[in-house]
């Protein structure tokens, strides 16, 4: 069995997907956690993922959004603010 | 004190009538309120030009939570700079919807200090709503929310604020105790109300008997109504009381029997239970001579919605009689399973419904664990495009020489 | 150095408080020992429970929209009559809980003085559930407040009585969104919009992240374009449904039109099984237009439909109901709504809501 990755790790690289195509597609939960359950394999589980979101939230690098439907997105002045 | 006493001769009008009126709400609170002022006079505008003028935000909301506030913006904020921002808070209601004096006015002293002084009770899925602030007052609302024991409910992609009828507080047809099981439910999916981790929103509504007060059938992903298994409890003389006070029993009781369960002589009456659809109706129209059985439990549907986006639904059955006893394992269970296959398979903004739709009741219900019965469908299929997953083979030539 | 104050905790998912804490003696004693109930009157009703303790219930209106200071008002009259208690329904009426029948009738003076009519229970119609229209939504084809004020100004007399055949739920949504989830209700009230998004190109670079609102549409409506050399987008549209969800990611895409947004009405839905299944309401009205303040077109159009459905509707007869009995021929004849081509459904399924039988009435 491979060794557990960190919460760290996770959410470290959950950040780099949002912030790479950031202004081209917004992520939903389920799609971070599909993404990283193929990068990291059997080094993470639903939990870890889990715990890796709530980090990238509470750690306020990323904001929870609604545009129809649920984002997690790196925080930016609101368009309906302009 | 708020600014310029505004001119609202259209709204004017509505303060007229017999029915409370929300304009008289809304210059009580604009007496003292800036933002309430410029609501009114952007509603005014709104009823002169026949148009909204709000803009929806998406990112404004306190720490850590996805849920719960919901954005607004005036798209004339210029003219109404006091509503530039006018955010919405959900908070979670006690189940029943339930209050002291007390909690109310520290409610209010809240909003008082920190918003438009406006609110609903309740929105729609059940919340008790602040309306209207700005989002510098979001977090100082939350800590002081959360300093008198509430919290905020549900929005966008997560577990929606549950709600329920009054159930066995003050209704003598509670099959459940849908209180009860609102107020677990709430807790248990804690993480998942605040954190949105689903393709859509998703409903709990607990109504305590069929009449469904909730309309739990007609809005929530997982609609459980209370019902019952045995007879329907009869006190003969009550029925006879009814009878002498004018109740046409022939006509407005067991004419109106869905089942044609019911005989009436014009002395005893007679119910068929077996036959019996558990639809309400005698019940509700002599409740002092009949009552739901004592075996008492709930049916779980599942899949209903309003239209958007591929059409309204109602929910179907998918447990018909459930024993509830906590800590409702066998339900969380059922729940759990069901999140996992349509988090897993479901589109954005797809609700449970429309994912059924779309992979077919039987390949849901296999993936959830759930057999297949008859009680599930109005009636079975008609059209004969089945996809058969088990055929037989010719025996190949080295199975039958083995 | 002076001693730096700990932050308080932040307190997070604490859920609501326990119901219990609201809930007064007498509930709290019979809970789950109720026996029966009895409508005494408009808006008043007892519970009696297996010990014979008695519960009334006051039901009052109320516009959902409410001011702190009414709340408080409505503490004030809990404190005097019920020992602080009190509740609001699923229909948004308020509920004082007494337990002394003598004070029911200075209550109900008091309700009345405050501008709270009683009644809403039984046979009759109670207030009706509705979403925020222009006060505070950014979708909304028409305000919801305000066409609410209006009908019920003009039903008050069938909230403050009991003189129907049955029960009749009206509900309002002020876009096809239906946060209220109108859709099955005896009538219900549903602001359109009739006109697909229009493309502010001037704005939409600069407030829109433009494939996030291609993403948006549900029906792929929305379509990337480069219009004199600027990234925006295209609206297909015989596509548009008018859900405004792109509007919601981007606000250069309004769909808002003073002219052709307005109310449909549509009839016979409800949730309770009694005697006939749940259903969906069906439409009966496709447009009328928005009128405000008063939505005259509306609230004559909603009265007509209560006063034949009460004139000749059965005993216990729901919209729903008694529409399926006569059928819908004689319902468009006896209310004088005309039938058109958009009363005929075209959406997925609409062959099951065609007429497949002789059983007709002539």
């Amino acid at each position: 069995m491979a060794e557990q990755a960190t919460i760290q790790e996770v959410s470290d690289a959950m950040y780099k997907m949002i912030k790479d195509s950031m202004g081209q597609k917004k992520w939903k939960a389920t799609d971070l956690t599909k993404a990283v359950e193929q990068l990291f394999g059997e080094r993470c589980d639903k939990a870890l993922i889990k715990s890796a979101i709530r980090d990238l939230i509470e750690s306020g690098k990323c904001v929870y959004t609604y545009f129809g439907g649920s984002f997690i997105e790196i925080p930016h002045k609101e368009g309906a603010e302009n | 004190m708020a600014d310029k006493k505004r001119s609202t001769p259209k709204l004017d009008e509505l303060e007229k009538g017999e029915w409370p009126s929300f304009v008289k709400e809304i210059k009580i609170a604009a007496e003292k309120n800036p933002m309430a002022n410029d609501l009114l006079g952007q509603l005014e505008r709104s009823y002169e030009e026949k148009i909204g003028h709000w803009k929806h935000g998406g990112i404004v909301g306190v720490l850590g939570y996805g849920g719960g506030v919901i954005g607004r913006y005036s798209d004339l904020p210029e003219e109404f700079p006091n509503v530039s921002h006018f955010h919405t808070l959900r908070i979670n209601q006690p189940a029943g919807w339930f209050y002291t004096s007390d909690a109310l006015r520290k409610l209010c002293d809240i909003w008082e200090k920190h918003g438009s002084g406006l609110t609903n009770m309740h929105g729609s899925t059940g919340d008790l709503v602040f309306l209207g602030t700005r989002t510098e007052e979001l977090e100082p609302v939350f800590r002081e929310l959360t300093e008198l024991g509430f919290d905020l409910g549900g929005s966008g992609s997560d577990v929606r604020t549950p709600s329920c009828c009054c159930g066995m507080a003050r209704c003598e047809w509670a099959c459940y105790d849908t209180m009860a099981l609102t107020y677990f439910l709430t807790m248990h999916y804690q993480d998942e109300l605040h954190r949105p981790a689903f393709p859509y929103k998703w409903k709990f509504k607990m109504s305590g008997c069929p009449n469904d007060c909730v309309a739990a059938v007609a809005r929530a992903d997982m609609s459980i109504i209370g019902t019952w298994r045995d007879d329907i409890q009869m006190n003969d003389s009550a029925v006879t009381e009814y009878a002498k006070s004018g109740t046409d029993i022939q006509k407005d009781v067991v004419g109106n029997c869905p089942a044609k369960c019911m005989e009436w002589d014009g002395k005893k009456l007679k119910i068929d239970n077996r036959a019996c659809v558990k639809c309400m109706h005698c019940i509700n129209a002599m409740p002092k001579a009949l009552a739901p059985g004592k075996d008492r439990g709930a049916c779980i549907l599942i899949g209903s919605k309003a239209p958007i986006v591929e059409g309204a639904l109602l929910s179907s059955v998918l447990i018909p009689f459930i024993k509830f006893v906590p800590p409702y394992k066998e339900l969380t269970d059922l729940v759990e399973k069901i999140h996992e296959v349509w988090s897993e398979n479901g589109k954005n903004r797809e609700r449970v419904g429309e994912f059924i739709q779309r992979v077919g009741m039987g390949n849901f219900l296999e993936a959830i664990g759930v057999e297949p019965i008859p009680e599930m469908v109005a009636h079975p299929r008609e059209n004969p495009y089945v996809f058969y997953e088990e055929y037989f083979e010719e025996e190949s030539e080295d199975d039958k020489n083995a | 150095m002076p001693e730096v104050q700990p932050k308080p905790k932040r307190k997070t998912d604490i859920g609501p408080p326990h119901y219990e804490n609201f809930l007064p003696p007498i509930i709290k004693e019979n809970y789950g020992k109720w026996k029966y109930h009895e409508i005494l009157r408009p808006g008043v009703m007892v519970t009696v429970s297996e010990t014979d303790a008695r519960l009334y219930t006051v039901r009052a209106a109320s516009p959902r929209l409410l001011s702190i200071d009414k709340i408080r008002a409505y503490a004030d009259l809990a404190d005097k009559y019920c020992r602080g208690y009190l509740r609001f329904t699923s229909r948004n009426n308020v509920e004082f809980l007494l337990t002394d029948e003598s004070r029911i009738d200075p209550l109900i003076k008091d309700l009345q003085a405050l501008g709270h009519p009683v009644g809403g229970m039984g046979n009759s119609i109670s207030s009706i559930v509705h979403t925020q229209g222009w006060v505070h939504c950014h979708s909304a084809a028409t305000d919801a407040s305000g066409v609410v004020k209006s009908v019920m100004d003009e039903l008050i007399e069938y909230f403050t009585e009991m003189k129907l055949p049955a029960k009749l739920r009206i509900a309002l949504a002020c876009c096809l969104n239906m946060c209220g989830a109108v859709h099955c209700s005896d009538i219900a009230i549903l602001g359109i919009h009739r006109r697909p998004p229009k493309v502010d190109r001037s704005k939409i670079k600069v407030m829109c992240e433009i494939p996030s609102v291609v993403s948006a549409c549900p029906t792929a409506a929305v379509k990337p374009a480069t219009i004199d050399g600027v990234p925006s987008v295209e609206v297909i549209e015989e596509r548009c449904m008018f859900c405004a969800n792109c509007y919601t990611v981007c606000p250069a895409m309004k769909l808002n039109d003073a002219l052709n947004d307005g109310i449909s009405i549509w009839v016979g839905g409800k949730v309770s099984n009694a005697r006939s299944e749940p259903m969906f309401s069906k439409l009966a009205i496709p447009f009328l237009p928005n009128n405000p303040p008063r939505w005259p077109e509306v609230t004559s159009a909603v009265l007509n439909l209560v006063e034949v459905w009460a004139k000749n509707a059965r005993k216990y007869e729901r919209m729903g109901e008694w529409i399926n009995r006569i059928g819908w021929p004689r319902f468009f004849e006896m209310t004088g709504i005309p039938f058109e081509k958009v009363h005929i459904d075209d959406f997925k399924h609409a062959g099951l809501t065609f007429k497949r039988s002789a059983h007709l009435t002539y």
